[in-house]
């Protein structure tokens, strides 16, 4: 297959984007239904974007053109919707998003500090999940749960959620970025350059 | 999900609905399943789209799914509704655990699997395109569908490999980067590797020409889609009311 030059997004780039953003949701959810045990809650957004990472780093090595990105985030905020999150994750994902994309344009989409950056901060999408748990929206959010989780979890949940705790988790989102896709790289090496396949 | 078989089939003598429908009360049920309360009024709301899936099912002529699916389901809510407060501890957790995934996600899962098995591709396609939803939406979103059940087929295969040496909880190499590197490699592979297949089949399907496709799927609102839909925007209506 010849590579084609033009900026534009062809059929191949929009299959490759919702390959890897079933196999990107498929580790995120995995991972997160961890929070069930309530403490637990707390490091689920550093984990899922850790692992999430191993395959948005084999993603990166696919995108060539600016909107790729976007697109999974896009459908990702829509598969999100989907599983019951409230709104405010779609502005956000769409956001963070085009901001990752944007950097790693910068870097040509082959400087490996960019896609590390570009990757912590689409990994910050999760915000937009978290957000629902504090501030204004919290009230609304823990009434719907309650009847479904019983007393027991949302009492636990709420005593561990602090405002200030969704600063924490917004950083432990970035940093688990951070972390994913140095590991990510780090498979990448082992595993696929070494069979040529990337 | 060994066993269920996920591809779509054309089945000329079932109930047909419109592609456009089925996305729509998806997206609706699921969105009222999930975020709505499992008590009080908000129980009828569900029940009544429980249903859906049920009678949809039955429409395929899986009938002992279809009734199962019920049953459980209904078992699930009214155990739900008055057994789960009266519980504490670690037994309240546990029933947490399985309440919480089953009479949230269950409807949605079986109309998911509804739609799968009924909708091809190129009716999903033809559907989104007269919305005039754009092609790079589409084309994404109608891959990672059909990705699912391949994952699910693929990851089964590689788990009983992996049991084969040893690498699973119990087994002989415990370490968890393992059981993770082992599982999710393998699975990152086989997506480069079906990505480029796909690229290769959707050229000669004619995808990403310059041209408008045409495709023979008759897609159209009849009664059934607007019974359908009637029922679930009434729900998800009264979902924001009550």
């Amino acid at each position: 297959m010849n590579h084609s030059t033009t900026s534009k997004l062809e059929v191949k780039d929009l299959i490759n984007v919702g390959l890897f953003s079933a196999l990107y949701i498929i580790c995120y959810f995995g991972v997160s239904f961890m929070g069930f045990v309530p403490v637990l809650m707390l490091i689920v957004p550093l984990v899922c974007s850790i692992v999430g990472g191993i395959p948005f780093m084999l993603f990166l090595t696919k995108v060539k053109k600016f909107g790729m990105v976007t697109i999974m985030s896009v459908i990702l905020a829509i598969a999100v919707m989907m599983t019951g999150n409230s709104w405010q994750v779609i502005p956000v994902s769409i956001v963070m998003g085009l901001a990752a994309d944007l950097i790693m344009k910068s870097g040509n989409y082959v400087s490996k500090k960019k896609a590390l950056l570009g990757y912590a901060v689409f990994s910050e999408w999760c915000s937009g999940i978290i957000v629902s748990m504090f501030f204004g929206f919290r009230d609304k959010y823990f009434a719907s749960l309650r009847s479904g989780y019983g007393d027991e979890y949302i009492n636990k949940l709420e005593a561990i959620t602090p405002d200030w705790m969704f600063y924490v988790m917004v950083v432990l989102a970035f940093v688990g970025g951070l972390i994913g896709a140095v590991l990510g790289t780090k498979i990448l090496k082992k595993h696929f350059t070494k069979a040529g396949i990337v | 999900m060994k066993g269920i078989e996920l591809a779509a089939v054309r089945d000329k003598n079932v109930l047909q609905l419109d592609p456009r429908t089925k996305v729509l009360c998806l997206l609706l049920m699921s969105y009222v399943m999930l975020t709505g309360s499992l008590e009080g009024k908000q129980l009828y709301l569900r029940i009544l789209l429980a249903l859906i899936p049920f009678v949809l099912i039955m429409t395929k002529r899986k009938y002992s799914l279809a009734l199962g699916y019920l049953c459980f389901y209904l078992f699930v809510l009214f155990g739900d509704a008055f057994v789960l407060h009266r519980m504490n501890g670690i037994i309240n957790l546990m029933f947490v655990f399985i309440s919480a995934i089953a009479g949230r996600f269950l409807p949605g899962i079986m109309l998911g699997y509804y739609v799968m098995t009924t909708t091809t591709v190129s009716e999903f396609i033809a559907g989104m395109e007269r919305m005039h939803i754009s092609q790079k939406l589409i084309i994404p979103v109608s891959v990672m569908f059909r990705y699912f059940p391949t994952i699910a087929e693929e990851s089964n295969a590689i788990n009983s490999a992996m049991k084969m040496r040893g690498i699973e909880f119990g087994g002989t190499n415990r370490s968890i980067t393992a059981m993770l590197e082992y599982r999710l490699v393998p699975v990152m592979m086989s997506t480069v590797k079906i990505g480029d297949e796909l690229s290769a089949a959707s050229l000669t399907k004619g995808l990403g020409g310059e041209v408008k496709r045409t495709n023979l799927c008759k897609i159209g609102f009849h009664v059934q889609d607007i019974l359908i839909l009637l029922i679930v925007i009434t729900c998800f209506t009264f979902h924001f009311i009550w």
